[in-house]
C-alpha cells in the first residue's frame, strides 16, 4: 500500500505532513535546488541515455540505407513505424486531456499531477513525431507537407491523412508548449525568489519573464489557462480523431469504421493515465513527494483506468459485431485471423491488458497497491502498443486481395528504433525532474488553503 | 512625506481582512502580490481581452489556412486523386481546425504578456523581499500613507488584521 503510516487528518489531497504554504514550496523546489542528483539518477541518465544513442544509431542507418531495413513489406506498409507513432501520440494527447479536462471540470487533485502529465505531453508527442517522417520514404523532404512557395508550383495534397497529421502533430505540440509555460511561469518566478545558485536563479528570472503574482497578473494567468483549457480538450480529441481518421479513411476491411476516433480518444485517455500512474510512482518515491501525491490519487487514476477499459472493451466487441452484423466477408476474415491467425497470441495479450487486468480495480486496496499499479500500468501500456501494432498488421495483412496477403515481422531496427525512442522519453523526464517543478506549486498551495478552510 | 507601509501575511483570510480595512479607510493600496490565484480575487483587470482575442484570431487563422487550402486545391494544382472532387471541402477541415486552434491559444499568450505587464524583467518591485516571499509562501499588502500617525495607523491596521510582519519603506 502506499504510504500506509499515514494518517489521514481528513484532508484529502494533500498530507498533514505538508502544513504550510511555504512546506509546498520546499517539497518541490528543495529537490531541485537543494539536492544534487544521486547516483539512481545519474545511473538512470546514462542508461537512457545509452539506450537513446541505440535509438539514433537505428534511425541513422534507416535513414541512410533506407525502410528496407525494418519489418514493412508490400502489404503491411505501415508496421511499426506508424504504430509507435499512434501509441506515442495517444500517450502524449493523453497528458493534455488530463490536465485540461480536470481543470474544466474543476476536479482539485489535479494540481500534484497535471506538471507530469503535460510535461509527459511534450515529449511523447516529440517522440511521435519521429516515425511519421522517417515513414516518408524520401524523410529529407518532409517540409514538402507544409504550404509554401517554391518553384516546382506544388501544393500539400490536403487530402491526404498524412497532410492532417503533420498539422495534428506540428499545432498540438506548440500548443501543448504554450499551455505548459502558461501553468508553469509563476512557479518558475518562486525558483527565482528562492534561495539557491545565483546562475540558476537567473535562468528561472529570464524564464519566468518578470512575474510578481500580482492580482492583475494572476487574473490574466487564469483567464488564459482556462481559455486553453477549453481549446485543448476538442484540439486533443480532434487530434487523435485524426489518428483515427488515418484508419477510418481508408478503404481497408477492418478500419473503415465510424467508432475510430472516439475509440482512438478514449485509447489516448486510457495509456496516458497508465503512463502518469508510473511517472507519479517514480516521481513520488525519488524526489520525497508523499505529501503531495497521495493514495488517493492513484485511487482515482485507477477509476479512470477501470472505466476506460471498459469502454475500451466495449469498442473492441463493436469491432467485432459491425463485422457480424455486415457480414461482409473481408470483415469477418479480419475478425476471425485476430482470434485464430498467426497474431492471435499478441491479440490475446491484447484483451488481457487493456481488459482484463484493469478489472483488478475493482478491488479498492488494489487501486492503492504499489505493485498491483505497476502491473496494471505496464500492462495497459503494453496492450495498448499492441492494439496500435495489431490494427495494422491484422488488417494489412489479410486485406481485400488474397494475392496481397503477406505476414508482417518485424526487425531488429524496427525494435531498436523504438527503443530509442523509450530511452530518450525516459531521459527527457529525467532532466525535466532536475530542471522544472515536478508539481505545480501555485496549484498546490491553492488546493492546500481549500483544504485547511 | 509619502512612505510605504508594506505587511506578510501567512494565510489568505488575515491579507482579505487587512484588505478590506485598508479599502474601508480608504486608504491607497500601492502593491499586492499572492502566493496563488485566490478564489477571493473575483472578475477584474487582467482579464479583459483574453477570450476575444484566442476567439477572433483562432477563426481567422483557421480561416486563413482554410482560404489556403481551397485556393491551392482548386486553383493552383488542381490534382486528381482517384477522380475525388477538387473542392473536396470535408477533407480539408482538420488541418485549418489544428492551425485555428493553435492561433487561438498564441493570441492568448500575447494577450496575458500584455495584460499582465510581462517581460519586465527589472521592476522596482524585485527590490523588496517581500515580494519575493509572495513568491514562496506570503501575501503582502502595501499602503501608501503620510509618515506619522498616518503611517502608524497604517501599520497597526495591519498587525491587527493578522501580519506576520510589517515595515515602512522609504521617508
Amino acid at each position: 500500500m502506499i504510504a500506509p503510516h499515514v494518517v489521514d487528518s481528513g484532508r484529502r489531497w494533500t498530507l498533514p505532513l505538508i502544513a504550510t504554504l511555504g512546506d509546498v514550496t520546499e517539497a518541490v523546489a528543495a529537490p531541485l535546488m537543494d539536492r544534487r542528483p544521486g547516483r539512481a539518477w545519474w545511473l538512470s541518465v546514462g542508461a537512457s541515455a545509452a539506450v537513446t544513442l541505440v535509438g539514433a544509431v537505428a534511425i541513422w542507418f534507416s535513414l541512410t540505407r533506407g525502410p528496407g531495413l525494418w519489418g514493412n513489406n508490400s502489404a503491411v506498409v505501415w508496421g511499426f513505424p506508424i504504430a509507435n507513432y499512434v501509441w506515442w501520440i495517444g500517450i502524449g494527447n493523453a497528458g493534455t486531456l488530463i490536465s485540461s479536462l480536470l481543470l474544466l471540470t474543476r476536479q482539485k487533485w489535479r494540481a500534484s499531477l497535471n506538471r507530469m502529465a503535460e510535461a509527459m505531453t511534450l515529449f511523447a508527442v516529440s517522440m511521435a513525431g519521429i516515425f511519421p517522417i522517417l515513414h516518408l520514404g524520401r524523410p529529407m523532404y518532409f517540409y514538402w507537407l507544409a504550404p509554401y512557395p517554391n518553384s516546382m508550383q506544388l501544393w500539400p495534397q490536403w487530402r491526404s491523412a498524412l497532410v492532417w497529421d503533420f498539422w495534428a502533430i506540428v499545432s498540438y505540440l506548440l500548443f501543448s508548449i504554450m499551455f505548459f509555460y502558461v501553468g508553469l511561469q509563476p512557479d518558475l518566478a518562486t525558483l527565482r525568489d528562492r534561495d539557491g545558485s545565483r546562475g540558476w536563479r537567473r535562468m528561472y528570472g529570464v524564464a519566468a519573464m518578470g512575474w510578481q503574482g500580482t492580482p492583475t497578473q494572476w487574473r490574466a494567468q487564469e483567464r488564459l489557462h482556462r481559455t486553453m483549457a477549453a481549446i485543448a480538450v476538442p484540439l486533443v480529441c480532434s487530434v487523435h480523431s485524426i489518428v483515427g481518421l488515418d484508419f477510418a479513411a481508408s478503404l481497408m476491411p477492418g478500419w473503415t469504421e465510424s467508432i475510430f476516433p472516439p475509440y482512438f480518444v478514449v485509447g489516448a485517455l486510457f495509456s496516458g493515465f497508465a503512463m502518469v500512474v508510473l511517472i507519479a510512482l517514480i516521481m513520488r518515491r525519488a524526489m520525497g513527494l508523499e505529501g503531495l501525491i497521495v493514495p488517493d490519487h492513484f485511487d482515482a487514476m485507477a477509476r479512470v483506468i477501470l472505466a476506460a477499459s471498459i469502454v475500451m472493451g466495449a469498442s473492441y466487441s463493436a469491432e467485432w459485431l459491425s463485422a457480424l452484423w455486415s457480414g461482409e466477408a473481408a470483415d469477418l476474415r479480419v475478425v476471425r485471423f485476430a482470434f485464430t491467425g498467426p497474431y492471435a497470441p499478441f491479440y490475446w495479450a491484447m484483451l488481457i491488458g487493456n481488459v482484463a487486468a484493469p478489472q483488478l480495480f475493482w478491488a479498492k486496496p488494489l487501486r492503492t497497491s504499489t505493485p498491483v499499479l505497476i502491473g496494471v500500468s505496464v500492462a495497459v501500456l503494453v496492450g495498448m502498443w499492441l492494439e496500435r501494432i495489431l490494427i495494422i498488421t491484422n488488417t494489412l495483412s489479410i486485406g481485400y486481395e488474397p494475392s496481397f496477403w503477406r505476414l508482417y515481422a518485424p526487425t531488429i531496427v524496427d525494435f531498436l528504433i523504438l527503443a530509442g525512442t523509450l530511452g530518450g522519453f525516459v531521459l527527457l523526464m529525467l532532466v525535466f525532474a532536475r530542471l522544472l517543478p515536478v508539481v505545480s506549486m501555485h496549484e498546490t498551495r491553492k488546493l492546500l488553503a481549500e483544504e485547511r478552510g | 512625506m509619502t512612505v510605504v507601509a508594506i505587511a506578510t501575511f501567512a494565510d489568505e483570510g488575515s491579507y482579505l481582512r487587512a484588505r478590506v480595512r485598508a479599502v474601508a479607510e480608504e486608504r491607497r493600496i500601492v502593491g499586492e502580490w499572492l502566493p496563488y490565484a485566490a478564489t477571493s480575487l473575483g472578475a477584474g483587470d487582467g482579464e479583459q481581452g483574453i477570450r476575444a482575442a484566442a476567439i477572433v484570431i483562432g477563426l481567422i487563422g483557421g480561416a486563413a489556412l482554410m482560404a489556403v487550402t481551397i485556393w491551392s486545391a482548386v486553383v493552383a494544382y488542381p490534382f486528381d486523386a482517384g477522380g475525388r472532387p477538387v473542392f473536396s471541402w470535408p477533407a480539408f477541415i482538420p488541418a485549418p481546425v489544428e492551425f485555428g486552434a493553435l492561433c487561438a491559444g498564441f493570441a492568448g499568450l500575447v494577450m496575458l504578456f500584455r495584460n499582465a505587464r510581462l517581460t519586465r524583467l527589472h521592476h522596482a518591485a524585485f527590490d523588496f523581499d517581500e515580494v519575493a516571499r509572495a513568491a514562496q509562501d506570503s501575501f503582502v499588502l502595501a499602503l501608501a500613507c503620510d509618515m506619522g500617525a498616518d503611517a502608524n495607523g497604517a501599520l497597526a491596521l495591519m498587525a491587527t488584521a493578522g501580519a506576520a510582519h510589517s515595515r515602512l519603506i522609504g521617508g
